[in-house]
């Protein structure tokens, strides 16, 4: 499993099924092998991503898939084509693969990933209800940005940032790279990180895979997979 | 006096707007943004808070003053270097700080056993007869390999050589490569061979006289055949994949070399495969014959959960052939079906039933949907979430690796219901449940709960 999102509006959690290429919602107080309450899978569905971000106020589920971003209702059940595709040209959307959707600002975010010899990461920003080929609004890339991979993102509304679990290099067990990155939606261009929490003895971080934020506890929770370990930063400075 | 303000006024607006024009053209300015107050966002569940608006500028030029120092500090704030937090800890810390075993595996000829660890990224070897007491925290392995050199991650997979004690250890998802050690290997040693798999590599088995090695491939569905010494780049022998295979998020593999027969553990999840002249293939692909159709090629659309099952191939099938029998349906008691060993004396396949608590017996021969001949399962026999299974038959015993609660546990060939094991080996405190977390990917968090939610 590459996500989970919560959806606090409707006490729901949803996860990909990327093998099955499949969507699954869950009651938020699911136990033990209860099955999904709805499964978005199908010949029209057509997901072949393993990430997914919720927007539950306006009752959207985004799915990444290299090349597009797939848009689906929130409430969605059985082979339900998408609402929306971004992609084409325009978008730039080449590997796509994590995503975050802001439905206060209508900022959605997309996580580039690079694999191999391929570019490296990016972030590229879209409004939320974009459609079809449209340009990004805005691109975080290059050097002075870090960024190499991203496998989870999470957004802040009030203070419209992201923050962006890195665990650097693929083929490396241990990338020196890793790393917690916190940007703004104001960011464009080659902007190195606002905030940073690195890899290193002192934060014990060795390769954050996941993150989350507890903004009634300014805590931001990040999961490590060298550590195989989940662990939770006081970081009120950013809430 | 109102000269002087004005020639301030324009001086001032010509000085933003030069700032504004020497700004690079992909950077947007964000000073304004940065002074206005910000009011956070209600909580769950809380009351809307009215906005308050920032304290205002009684006069224009307090206004453009504090436009420009706005500006300032944005612009301050821009070029200032990224605000570091490596001296910050953590205030709290989930982590499992004991092994769970994965999976097992017994070398007679030396009277040892090998365990796998996921959690703490170990291969770990004990005496085959080495017994935890029930006042001790854990057993003391003799030999512990782990470390970066010996690219030892998330294994799962495990098999020891019987005439050299070699062992030969999977790698799922994290690093494509199969690790081979000498017996005597311990501490942070570089592997004798490596072997660059497929990703998603689950489980190994190996046909001795064929000197022919089978791998399980979670992620593309299929199986792949080394040569037992391949090594690096080498491609496969053969590969099997395809809709008509049965293959459906495979996991343990178990040969019957009597009878030529390969027995494969599904979980159920798959989706159809299919060139893609768009799809890039995997560095690992390039320019290899009998590689998988990755997840690249997947066909939109053609996902499926199957029922998990027991698939059984002639060990010589490839291609898209279909299986020879299933052992799939409600009797079976299949829930997530993971480790399989053969007997091939008694003619029986063991199964490690993951989310069944349970260690299921069929016959080699059964098919279709038949109810398991034996089942160890119960509070006694501390059977919990068991991945990996091997049968010793020099002295007829069934070891079993539990991911769950940080113990291996033996019983005898013959063993069947609630009943205890003869021995058990515990890298943890006995009754101290493991965390299960194992690759843990995304997370989310609860806030009604306040929980964190951690998939692995």
């Amino acid at each position: 499993m590459h996500d989970i999102r919560y959806d606090e509006v409707h006490d729901e959690f949803f996860v990909v099924n990327p093998f099955a290429e499949a969507v699954l919602a869950f009651r938020a107080e699911s136990s033990g092998q209860e099955s999904p309450v709805r499964i978005i899978q199908g010949p029209h569905v057509k997901i072949g991503g393993t990430r997914l971000a919720v927007d539950p106020v306006h009752n959207e589920i985004f799915v990444p898939d290299a090349t597009r971003i797939r848009v689906y209702p929130r409430d969605a059940n059985g082979d339900v084509a998408p609402i929306r595709i971004i992609e084409g040209p325009e978008t730039q959307l080449a590997r796509a693969e994590s995503v975050a959707v802001d439905p206060v600002n209508n900022i959605l975010v997309v996580g580039f990933n690079k694999v191999g010899d391929e570019p490296d990461g990016a972030i590229f920003m879209f409004n939320r209800t974009d459609n079809g080929n449209v340009k990004p609004r805005a691109v975080i890339r290059g050097p002075k940005s870090e960024i190499i991979r991203i496998n989870q993102m999470a957004v802040y509304p009030p203070k419209k940032l992201i923050v962006a679990a890195m665990p650097g290099i693929e083929e490396m067990m241990e990338p020196p790279t890793a790393f917690l990155g916190v940007w703004t939606y104001d960011d464009n261009g080659e902007v190195p990180p606002k905030w940073k929490i690195p890899i290193g003895p002192k934060t014990t971080l060795k390769k954050p895979f996941g993150v989350v934020l507890n903004p009634k506890n300014k805590e931001v929770i990040i999961s490590d997979m060298r550590l195989n370990a989940v662990l939770t930063f006081s970081v009120p400075e950013i809430f | 006096m109102r000269k002087i303000y004005l020639l301030a006024l324009a001086g001032l607006i010509l000085w933003l707007a030069q700032g504004t024009l020497a700004r690079p053209p992909q950077t947007r300015l964000i000073g304004q943004e940065r002074l206005v107050s910000v009011e956070p966002l209600p909580e769950s569940g809380g009351e809307f808070c009215e906005t308050v608006a920032p304290a205002g500028p009684e006069t224009l030029m307090a206004a453009l003053q504090q436009r420009q120092e706005g500006r300032q500090a944005a612009i301050t704030a821009r070029n200032a270097a990224t605000e570091d937090r490596s001296k910050l800890k953590p205030v709290r810390w989930i982590h499992d700080p004991y092994a769970a075993y994965s999976s097992v595996a017994v070398d007679p000829m030396n009277n040892e056993v090998v365990l796998t660890d996921e959690n703490l990224f170990q291969i770990l070897v004990y005496d085959r007869t080495a017994t935890t007491p029930a006042s001790a925290r854990l057993t003391e392995p003799k030999r512990i390999i782990a470390g970066l050199n010996t690219k030892i991650e998330f294994q799962c997979g495990l098999y020891i050589d019987p005439k050299t004690g070699n062992i030969y250890a999977v790698n799922n998802d994290t690093v494509d490569t199969l690790v081979i050690f000498d017996r005597n290997a311990k501490g942070n040693v570089p592997p004798t061979r490596e072997l660059y798999t497929p990703h998603g590599t689950f489980g190994i088995a190996v046909d001795e006289a064929a000197e022919e090695m089978f791998l399980t491939l979670q992620h593309d569905s299929a199986m792949v055949v080394f040569r037992k010494y391949a090594q690096k780049d080498e491609s496969p022998l053969r590969l099997l994949q395809g809709d008509a295979t049965g293959l459906a998020d495979p996991h343990g593999i178990a040969l019957d070399t009597k009878n030529g027969w390969v027995f494969i553990s599904n979980h159920g999840a798959v989706s159809s495969r299919s060139p893609r002249p768009d799809a890039r293939p995997s560095r690992r692909a390039a320019q290899k014959q009998n590689w998988p159709l990755e997840r690249a090629q997947a066909v939109p659309g053609s996902g499926r959960n199957l029922p998990p099952s027991i698939i059984v191939h002639g060990m010589k099938a490839q291609g898209n052939a279909p299986p020879l029998r299933v052992i799939q349906g409600p009797k079976t008691q299949f829930n997530w079906p993971t480790g399989l060993a053969i007997d091939e004396q008694r003619g029986e396949l063991y199964v490690a039933n993951d989310m069944g608590n349970s260690i299921l017996v069929f016959n080699a021969t059964d098919g279709g949907d038949v109810a398991p001949k034996r089942v160890i399962k119960g509070p006694k026999t501390n059977v919990a979430n068991p991945t990996g299974v091997w049968v010793d038959l020099k002295n007829n015993e069934l070891w079993v690796a539990n991911f769950m609660n940080h113990s291996a546990t033996v019983y005898p060939l013959n063993a069947s219901g609630d009943v205890a094991p003869l021995r058990m080996i515990r890298s943890g405190p006995l009754n101290e449940a493991s965390l299960g977390i194992g690759n843990p990917h995304p997370i989310a968090y609860d806030s009604k709960r306040e929980q964190i939610l951690v998939p692995n």
